[in-house]
Formats: structure tokens, sequence, C-alpha cells
């Protein structure tokens, strides 16, 4: 369990050879553009149309339908039955439940949002399929990004399952002691408690532990840092990246002209 | 000369009255082994952060007296270069992993990339170290997967590929399991059989006994004796303050009293030093 705790699938696809700071410009591109087209059909068309295929060329298709699968599909399934119902304002009824109507626009208002977010979470997923996170923060520290911002971001993703194990050892220590965990939801509640003082306190004294670990290996060295990895920064990166930043800008202009 | 030398070191934590550490001077030689024994709140781990420019850089607090690596006193040098200097490796294993990185190989990298280390010369460092510790097979693996003793020696796999010039160990083994114990005082003898420069506070005194050049014993911040590891792990009055000495030391000590211990002959440390001096013993009855 402790030995996967990212997203990331390591390929050699010319997806996973692009500069980090590209992925995640064309992510936000492919956000932009689902939110602020002018176009109807964009978000869908970017799902099906840029983002599918863009896995199959990352070799990623499989996990990348699996997740969008099990993690995006029952949420956006759920707003999109929330939206039809609750949005109110339509005219053309199609279907009419006790008080609630479902009606042509309130459906049509729903599918936008719901492929938008589709098309944003399934841009996000593909980003982090496709992406180390320790390569993305030497990257972006290279680009003078700040250390210790960038060490608060991998090291909370990698915190989470230690806390996770950690919660269930002292879980199982109260249990020991004769804790009742097990019978009613009121109960189970009250068994948190002793689980909350442990827990939080003793990570606090761990941080002042991890913060002299990390003095020790010179963390706060004003030397220019380098980098294990050399993660190429070519000139098709920079070349996507100018396209990417053209396209962005052409949305939100056309967004503003056209309203 | 002398490559650490600490010059009547008093230092008081902040928020306190008491000082922790009362006028200590120490001098340590090049590839000198040192051992610091001493009772829970003697100064040992104190000691350890002075050495380190934890003291005054981290925690502030009082510090009177000089503490020189290689000729510069810790006031003149920042804490990030003073690692460089004198190299940590402390107690609980798991809180040493940065958790910054995913594999063991980019875990021992970390301190090469932040003090600006050229990749080529990180991978030489990298891989002679880790022959060095013996976890060469662990370069791909998670360094949270791995068992106290191997976490730990990456930990220290991670200080010596800063190449300091004092390793500073503060009870490096006394989290771990016996066997983990072991595997890091292998590589702890094998690093002082090359010749490095070792401070090292223990409480298990067998092992000191095995590997110091010189013991000081440590107790309410002062240095109350200091000598060669037969003399001071034998030094029976320390047992009442606090100090834990070995089980042979204390047999011969009551064999002592009864007249069963040859006369003269300094007190054992270690069984086969027991065995010897009983041996003689019962050689002369």
């Amino acid at each position: 369990m402790h030995e996967r705790l990212s997203f990331y699938i390591p390929r050699s696809s010319t997806l996973h050879q692009l500069n980090p700071l590209t992925k995640v410009t064309l992510t936000f591109t492919l956000i932009i553009l689902a939110f602020f087209s002018p176009w109807y059909w964009t978000a869908p068309l970017l799902a099906v149309g840029v983002i599918l295929p863009l896995s199959a060329l990352g070799q990623v298709l499989r996990p990348y339908l699996s997740a969008a699968a099990r993690l995006v599909l029952p949420a956006v399934a759920f707003i999109f039955v929330m939206q039809s119902l609750f949005l109110p304002g339509g005219q053309t009824v199609l279907v009419r439940l006790w008080l609630l109507e479902v009606t042509v626009e309130s459906l049509s208002a729903a599918f936008l949002t719901t492929t938008r977010i589709f098309a944003m979470v399934s841009a996000f997923i593909l980003f982090l399929l496709t992406t180390h996170p320790s390569h993305l923060m030497s990257d972006l520290t290279r680009r003078k990004l700040p250390a210790a911002f960038a060490y608060v971001i991998i090291s909370t993703l990698q915190i989470i399952p230690q806390m996770q194990a950690k919660a269930q050892t002292i879980m199982d220590a109260q249990r020991a002691r004769g804790l009742d965990t097990e019978s009613g939801f009121i109960r189970r509640v009250q068994a948190l408690t002793p689980l909350v003082g442990p827990l939080v306190f003793g990570s606090l004294v761990e941080v002042e532990e991890r913060a002299i670990a990390i003095e020790a290996r010179g963390f706060s060295s004003t030397r220019p840092k380098t980098s294990l990895h050399e993660i190429p920064d070519t000139p098709r990166d920079r070349a996507i990246r100018w396209v990417l930043l053209a396209l962005i800008v052409l949305t939100f202009a056309s967004k503003l002209w056209l309203s | 000369m002398a490559v650490l030398n600490l010059r009547n070191v008093t230092y008081t934590y902040p928020l306190t009255d008491a000082p922790v550490l009362k006028n200590v001077s120490l001098q340590v030689e090049e590839g000198e082994f040192v051992a610091v024994i001493g009772p829970n709140g003697a100064g040992k781990s104190t000691l350890c952060y002075a050495i380190a420019g934890f003291i005054p850089h981290f925690y502030k607090g009082e510090l009177t007296g000089t503490v020189e690596v290689e000729g510069v006193d810790v006031r003149q040098t920042t804490l990030s270069e003073r690692v460089l200097q004198a190299g940590l490796v402390f107690q609980n294993p798991f809180s040493q992993i940065t958790g910054a990185k995913y594999t063991v190989y980019e875990e021992i990298a970390f301190g090469l990339e932040n003090t600006g280390v050229p990749p080529d010369e990180m991978h030489r460092r990298i891989g002679q170290v880790m022959r060095l510790t013996g976890i060469t097979d662990l370069a791909e693996r998670s360094p949270y997967a791995l068992s106290g003793g191997q976490q730990q020696r990456v930990a220290l796999a991670s200080i010596l590929v800063m190449e300091p010039k004092i390793l500073v160990l503060d009870e490096p083994t006394s989290q771990l399991d016996p066997i983990g114990a072991r595997e890091v005082f292998a590589v702890i003898k094998a690093l002082s059989e090359q010749g490095r420069t070792v401070v090292m506070v223990e409480h298990k005194v067998e092992w000191v006994a095995a590997f110091a050049d010189r013991v000081i014993a440590l107790d309410g911040g002062e240095i109350v004796l200091e000598g060669t590891p037969r003399q001071v792990l034998s030094a029976v009055e320390l047992a009442g303050r606090g100090f834990g000495l070995s089980r042979y030391t204390l047999a011969a000590h009551e064999a002592e009293k009864q007249g069963l211990w040859p006369r003269g002959e300094p007190l054992p440390v270690t069984l086969a030093e027991a065995v010897a001096g009983f041996g003689r013993r019962g050689g002369k009855a």
C-alpha cells in the first residue's frame, strides 16, 4: 500500500516526455476552454476529441478510463440529475414529477455544467497519470518556485497514507484497552475523541523532528539548487506553450466580444 | 589541529532557567571516534545539536563559549553551511525521512539538491554511499516501505552523501530492534575503520567499548569523566548516577568486593575482558 503514493504511471510516451510545465499549461488551457468557450459543444468535444485521444497517446487509456468511470462519472451523474430537476425558469416541460419538472432548458444547462466538470476533472486525471509529482516539483523549483512551497505540496501528498496508518495504530491501541468502536453511531463518534489527541499532538511533535531532519540536509541553503532529474525543456515544449497561451487569449477574447 | 573544538560551552534553552550544558570543553582530532554516554537529561542530544549548528541557529536560547568545526565558530556560519561540516543523524528513523521523495535514491539526493551539487557528482556520490551502507538494492523502493534498520541506514546514507567532516550520531539505534541495530552498527564500524571522525551518543555500552577511541561521560550538563572506553565504562561509581554500565562490569565489581577479581586489574566492560580477568584469577587461585 505504501509503495504507490501517486497516480503516476511510468511510460515513455510523447506525453510523458513533455516538460511538466507544458502539461500544467495544457491542463489549464483545457479547463479554460471548457468553461469559457462561447460554443455550447466545446466541453464534450474536448473530453471525447482531445482528452481521450491524448490519454491513448500517453499510453494510459485504460487507467484513464477506469479513473474517469470510478471517480468522475458518479459525481457528474448526480450533478446532472439534480440540475435537471431543480434548475428553475424552464418553459418547455418534458416530464413532471410531483412538484418538480424537467424542462428542455434545465436539461441543456445541466448538460453544459456536467460536461464542463467532466472535462475539467478528466484533464486533471490525465495530468496526474502522466506527470511524476517530483518531476513537476523539481521543474517548478528550477523556475524559482520557492522550495518550501514545493516541499509542502509533495510532503502533504505523502503524509496522508502515513496519517491513516497512524490513526489505525492508535485505534487498535485504544481498542486493546477496551474502547468500544463497533456498536451504534453515537458510540462510534464518541470513540473518535481519544483518537484525535494522540494523532494531532503526536504529529505536532513529529513536525519539530522533521524540521530538524530537513535542515540537517541543507534545506535552507542559499546556494543555487540543483536537481537529480534533468527535466528537458525543448523548443517543442516552448512552442506548444505559446500555442496554448494563444488559445487561452483567444477564448477570453471571443467570450468578451460575443457577450 | 582538532577538527572539533568546544571551549567553555554553556547553553540554556529558551524559556528555561537552568543551563543544559555547563562549561563543556571538548576537542576531537581528525579520524577519532568519540562516544558520549550519560543518563537521561544529561544534555547529550543538546551537545549533538550544538556541534551540528542547530544551537543557536534552530534552537535560540543563550549560548556562551565557542563551538568550532575546522576552525569556524558556529556563529560565523549559517545552519545550512554548518551541516556540510557536521552531519547529524538522530534516533527516530521515521521522522528523518523527508517526505518529499518517492524513492530511496531520490531521498539520498535531497541534501545534494539543496546544496547545489551537480547531477553527475550526485550519481557518483549516491552510488558510493549506497554501497557503503548496504542499501543499493533498495534504491527504487519507497523510503516509507522499509524496516526501521533500513530506514536508519537510508538516513545515515543521506547525511554521509553530503560528505561532512564530522558525523554526529544521536542514539542512532535506540528505536531499532536488535537486528536493525546490528545492521546500523556494522555500517558505523565500517565508517570508523575508514578513518571518519565520529561523535556518537549511545547507551549500548558493549558497542561503545568496541568502537570508541575515547568516551565522555556527561551528567547534569557537565563532563564528569573522560578517557579510554575501559577507563570510563568500568567506573562503577557512575552506575549510582544513572549510567547504564555493562553487566560484566557490575558482575566483576561484585566479585571484586568478595576478593574474586584480580587485584589491580581494571574492571571489564566486554565479555572477552571479563573472561580474561576471571581466567587470570582462576589461574592464581
